[in-house]
């Protein structure tokens, strides 16, 4: 009972990282309608400015924490503007867009690599706010990591803020518009380059609280956006485009994964994950959630 | 504009073709290969940096005396991300472009299996640094590899030294084992442990792994908890047995650590939550004392030149250099048969020990060193000088 209760904790806060990172892809994809595959790179770019800006220049944590989102937002930005807008004034074809974003992905990787080096980085864990610190709480028989904990509430506070904010502002209303139909939205009024700037920008910020988290929790290293294809794989499972689809498929695929590893096997733990995938887009294509049937990749 | 470009092409054709066919007279080339980049890259530019200075300072002495010429030497270093596809292909471009004499590096046994038939095919001998999979030298069927050999003891040595400090001086009695269980090395030294272990009297509770890679240890940690091992012996790299035992502990795992030549590393007790942390007190087999006399020149010459603290593969690549230069002073030749032919009488002297090649082109009694983590420092517990 103990194991199996320590397992649901573990899940669950596998879970809420993947839910973070799910978010951005969902939410791209329900306005741009193509996976961005850069975001993982992007992600694993805010933990490397929540890092330095903490290290570095010495500020205290919660700047670090808002500065290191901004910027992943506006790199987001950047990377929408150069790489994926001449695409779209060229009318070209969702594929391509896909293979621009898996090439972003690979140049920011890389850049990182060839700039920052290879060897993974440790938040000074002094310079922390006692809150999200090592250490754990012990409820009965179960340990509960602080990071964890700290982790899921943070993770949900920006969910339900985002919910809000697309289901009860104009701006978000506006959101909707577009990704209900992008043509018919711009003959409304919605200024829709505007709007996507935004998707871009706010996918950008939560990969950069995602990046920092993921940081705190585990390391900052290069390699992180390949991590996040299991938050893709939850994206889908839950249904490319809904915000609540992307928590759902996240928690029950980190939760899926746990309890293969921990009483089956943790070989047959990635054998299940992506026949879970499989299964789904064969099965029902749009995810749990999901609401068209257009085309995943 | 047509014509300048194709000008242009054909101008940088010729470039890279001239850069590419460039080979002096008095130079010997030796090749090297391993991570720049990826999971394991620290240990790969710890070599890398270790052979060009060697390579600097054989220059700076005027070169290296073969026979009656003296060479200089040239390192061709590439990148092979710790990926065997990729390992195999700069093996070939080494062996066939480069046209190397010999060749050092290939650190991981992952890597350093799947390039022998290609080192064998060229007639080009590899001393590998630090892949102890006996794999590397010896072939599934038994025939021995005639163009590989190595630096390192070898992983039935390493798991039987950890099974019998764990038996024997530990007193401990019921073992977990957490290893990579797509690394060739882990899960072979988590054989070797197991078998050994076993020998002696002792009881393997629980075997679980996680895939190279990956962050979160806590699904297959807490089966290992739920087994009630009195140690837990992980046979993987530094860069997961860092965070795996911070999470440990973290799920109130409190046993005692074990572990091989995957450990030693500037950045494991970094990784494992710092000084006094998740590591304090746990131990590891290792190829020497790095903090010992042996090692004294060699470590401070790398920390003057690099500003960085020498690696255990700038130790092991020092030797397997060594091996190389030796026997093509003893093979008084450069061609890359001779040099062979004089590895596999090797018998020298090096920082890591004394490296003599036995027939299975390994070193035979080579000491393995027992290392403790105590503060910030990996302190020598105990020596095991070969007995079989």
């Amino acid at each position: 009972m103990a194991q199996f209760l320590q397992q649901l904790v573990n899940g669950i806060s596998i879970g809420s990282i993947y839910a973070l990172m799910a978010v951005g892809y969902s939410l791209v994809y329900s306005i741009m309608n193509f996976s961005n595959f850069a975001h993982g790179s992007v992600i694993m770019l805010g933990a490397y400015f929540g890092y330095f800006c903490l290290t570095l220049l010495g500020l205290p944590f919660g700047l670090a924490f808002f500065l290191a989102a901004c910027g992943t937002a506006l790199v987001a930005v950047v990377i929408e503007r150069l790489a994926y807008k001449p695409l779209r004034d060229r009318k070209a074809p969702f594929l391509y867009f896909i293979i621009t974003a898996m090439g972003m992905s690979i140049f920011i990787d890389n850049g990182v690599i060839a700039t920052i080096g290879p060897t993974p980085k440790i938040f000074p864990l002094a310079r922390l706010p006692e809150f999200i610190r090592g250490g754990t709480i012990k409820l009965g028989v179960v340990e509960v990591g602080r990071v964890d904990v700290a982790m899921f509430v943070i993770t949900v506070i920006c969910l339900v803020a985002l919910i809000f904010f697309i289901d009860y502002t104009r701006v978000g209303k506006a959101i909707q518009a577009t990704a209900y139909n992008m043509k018919a939205s711009a003959l409304m009024g919605i200024n829709t380059s505007f709007i996507i700037i935004l998707v871009f920008a706010i996918g950008g910020a939560l990969a950069g609280v995602a990046g920092v988290l993921y940081g705190i929790k585990y390391q900052v290293y290069p390699q992180m956006s390949g991590i996040t294809m299991k938050s893709f794989i939850a994206a889908v499972f839950g249904g490319l485009g809904s915000l609540p689809g992307a928590l759902l498929g996240s928690l029950l695929l980190a939760l899926i994964e746990t309890f293969v590893s921990g009483y089956l096997s943790t070989q047959l733990r990635d054998i299940f994950s992506f026949l879970i995938l499989i299964a789904m887009l064969v099965i029902r294509p749009s995810g749990i959630m999901g609401k068209s049937m257009e085309d995943k990749a | 504009m047509r014509a300048f470009l194709y000008g242009l092409l054909v101008a940088c054709l010729v470039l890279v073709g001239c850069a590419g066919g460039g080979s002096k007279g008095d130079t010997i080339k030796i090749g090297w290969f391993g991570p720049q980049t990826g999971d394991s890259a620290l240990w790969g530019q710890a070599e890398l940096n270790t052979v060009k200075m060697m390579a600097d300072d054989y220059n700076a002495a005027g070169g290296i005396k073969v026979g009656s010429k003296t060479y200089k030497v040239e390192i061709v270093g590439y990148d092979d991300k710790g990926d065997s596809t990729e390992a195999v292909n700069v093996a070939k471009r080494l062996t066939s472009q480069d046209k190397v004499v010999a060749v050092v590096g290939a650190q991981g046994s992952g890597e350093a299996i799947p390039v022998a038939p290609i080192f064998n095919e060229a007639k080009v001998p590899l001393v590998a640094s630090t892949a102890t999979n006996p794999k590397v030298t010896v072939t599934e069927s038994g025939s021995v590899n005639p163009y590989m050999f190595r630096a390192c003891f070898i992983d039935p040595y390493q798991g039987k030294v950890a099974a019998y400090f764990a038996y024997q001086k530990l007193a401990k009695r019921n073992a977990a084992i957490f290893m990579t269980i797509d690394d060739p090395y882990s899960t072979g030294l988590a054989q070797y442990f197991k078998e050994n272990f076993e020998k002696l009297g002792g009881k393997v509770v629980a075997q679980e792994s996680y895939t190279s890679g990956e962050k979160d240890f806590r699904a297959p940690l807490t089966k290992i908890k739920a087994a009630k091992p009195d140690v837990i012996f992980v046979p993987a790299y530094y860069n997961d047995v860092g965070p795996a035992a911070a999470q440990a502990r973290q799920l109130g795992i409190n046993q005692l650590l074990l572990g091989g030549d995957g450990w030693p590393s500037e950045n494991l007790i970094t990784l494992a939550g710092g000084p006094g942390a998740a590591l304090e007190g746990c131990l590891f087999v290792n190829h020497l004392d790095m903090l010992g006399d042996t090692a004294k020149p060699m470590r401070d010459e790398y920390k003057a030149k690099y500003d960085k603290n020498a690696e255990l593969n700038s130790y092991m690549v020092h030797d397997a250099l060594l091996m190389v230069v030796d026997a093509m002073q003893r093979a008084k030749s450069i061609k890359s048969e001779d040099i062979q032919k004089a590895l596999s009488t090797c018998d020298i002297q090096g920082i890591t020990g004394h490296i003599k090649i036995g027939p299975n082109h390994d070193p035979v009694g080579k000491t393995a060193w027992l290392i403790k983590v105590s503060g910030p420092d990996m302190k020598l517990q105990e020596s095991f000088a070969a007995e079989d």
